[in-house]
Parts: C-alpha cells; sequence; structure tokens
C-alpha cells in the first residue's frame, strides 16, 4: 500500500431512512452527487442494523416511518450515537410548531418539507456542514 | 465529595422561579435564579460555569429568552440549554432550532419530563467532554 493511499480519507457517510423507494433514490442520488457514500434503509430494523455497521456524519429521516412521528425518536437516537453528525428529518407538511418543537427535542438540525427537491436538501445540508467544519478548522488553526 | 449540579433559572414570575427552584434543590441541583433577561446575563458573564440554563421565552418582552439562550452558547464549557414558553410559534421554534437550543417545553411544563431531559442533556454533556 502507497502512503497516498494510506492517507486517502475514509469515505463520508450518510443514511437515508424512508419508507418510500422513489424518495430514498433521491436522495441517494443527491448525495452521490455531493461525494457521500448512501446507505438507504425503508423501515426501523434495517436502519438500527446500518447505525451498528457504520459511522454516519450525516442521516436524513423521515418523520413518518410506519406511523406518523415514528422517526423522530429515531433521529433521537441517531443524535445520541453520533453525535457530531448532521441529522435531518423530512416531514411530509411544511414544519409547524410541533415539528420544530421535536427536531430541538430529539437533537435533529433541521426539519425539512418532503415536497422540497432532494438535491436543494441536500445542498442546504452540506452548506451547513461546510460552515461548520470551516469554523473547527479555523479554531484549530489558532495559536 | 462531587460537586453540585449547578443551574441558572430564569423567570420574571416569582412563583414559578420559586416553585422550580425547590423541585431541582430537591433533585440535588444548586440552583441561582435570575429574574430578567439582564440578570441572567450578569451571572452568565460572571464566570459561574453553569450545567444548564432553564429559562422563561417571554419575560421583558417578547422572545427575550432566546437572548439568554445566545448567551450561554457563548459560556465556556457550554451548559445544556432548556426554554419553557406557553407562546411557542413556528418563528421563536426555528430561532432555537437554528441557535441549538437543546431542549424546548410548552407550557403546562410537565415537571417530570423537565428534570429527565435535563438529567439526560447534563450526563451527555459529560460523556463528550470526557471523550
Amino acid at each position: 500500500m502507497t502512503a497516498k493511499a494510506t492517507s486517502a480519507r475514509a469515505p463520508r457517510l450518510a443514511l437515508v431512512v424512508h419508507s418510500d423507494v422513489g424518495v430514498l433514490s433521491s436522495f441517494q442520488s443527491a448525495l452521490t452527487e455531493k461525494g457521500f457514500v448512501t446507505i438507504v434503509a425503508r423501515d426501523l430494523p434495517t436502519a438500527l442494523l446500518a447505525m451498528t455497521q457504520h459511522y454516519f456524519e450525516l442521516a436524513v429521516v423521515s418523520s413518518r416511518l410506519g406511523e406518523g412521528g415514528d422517526g423522530w425518536p429515531l433521529a433521537g437516537v441517531l443524535h445520541l450515537v453520533f453525535p457530531r453528525a448532521f441529522v435531518a428529518v423530512v416531514s411530509p407538511d411544511e414544519p409547524d410548531v410541533l415539528a420544530l418543537q421535536s427536531a430541538i427535542n430529539y437533537g435533529a438540525r433541521e426539519v425539512f418539507e418532503l415536497s422540497r427537491p432532494a438535491a436543494e436538501v441536500v445542498g442546504s445540508i452540506v452548506a451547513q456542514l461546510e460552515i461548520v467544519e470551516n469554523r473547527s478548522t479555523s479554531k484549530s488553526n489558532v495559536h | 465529595m462531587p460537586r453540585k449540579r449547578l443551574l441558572l433559572l430564569v423567570d420574571d414570575e416569582t412563583s414559578i422561579l420559586q416553585t422550580l427552584q425547590m423541585v431541582f434543590e430537591n433533585e440535588g441541583y444548586q440552583v441561582l435564579t435570575a429574574q430578567s433577561c439582564a440578570e441572567a446575563l450578569n451571572l452568565l458573564h460572571n464566570g459561574q460555569k453553569f450545567d444548564a440554563v432553564i429559562t422563561d421565552l417571554n419575560m421583558e418582552r417578547e422572545d427575550i429568552g432566546l437572548e439568554v439562550a445566545r448567551a450561554a452558547q457563548r459560556v465556556k464549557p457550554r451548559p445544556a440549554i432548556v426554554i419553557y414558553t406557553g407562546f411557542a410559534s413556528v418563528p421563536n421554534s426555528r430561532a432555537a432550532l437554528d441557535m441549538g437550543v437543546d431542549y424546548m417545553a410548552h407550557k403546562p411544563v410537565e415537571i417530570s419530563e423537565l428534570i429527565s431531559a435535563l438529567n439526560r442533556l447534563i450526563s451527555k454533556r459529560a460523556v463528550e467532554r470526557s471523550r
């Protein structure tokens, strides 16, 4: 193995959890475009299994997996297991007070309406991740 | 002997402040109180290491609790930040989310839920700091 190969950065991993294959597919494409390796899950057990096998930097979870609101606790678990990950939730409606309260209390960083194009949602998440990364880089450069 | 967890409670209603102070002291917290945003900012800037800050949202004026939250965020180490309100709206909830508030409770606040959330947030922070 060459020195160059050993210093290569590990792939950035994203998890997308949604019951609709079409939604999974559009998020996967958008995330691949931004350089993420994406694992998709259609239900809670598959998502939990993926969490035991990968270290995620980003997760997009539907607020509704089996029934209304059951995606929020999964977002909360993702936040606890991967505290530095950007956890976003997509909700079928425009985020109201209760959705925003859930986002805060379950540790999600953002909540998006599902009708927004996946590329736009991913673009917004990646932009926020870059801000955080730049902030920590500039902090580590201060002597 | 481990130090008691230090909590800052902020509310302009004396009766609520006294009730919450009693509740959290019974839970083993050391509690400091402030009856306005200005008083809270003074306490936050005087070097005390708070484990958590719990603030009402509307006091001297609407949404001023967000200013307490903003000031608490700049304190190192950053305390857990909890806001409670009877006047949640999309703009103030959005602002709290964007700011990174850790917990938001709507009035009437379920005390057991608040205690449980606070204990969880403080333990989580302690684990993260020790990593």
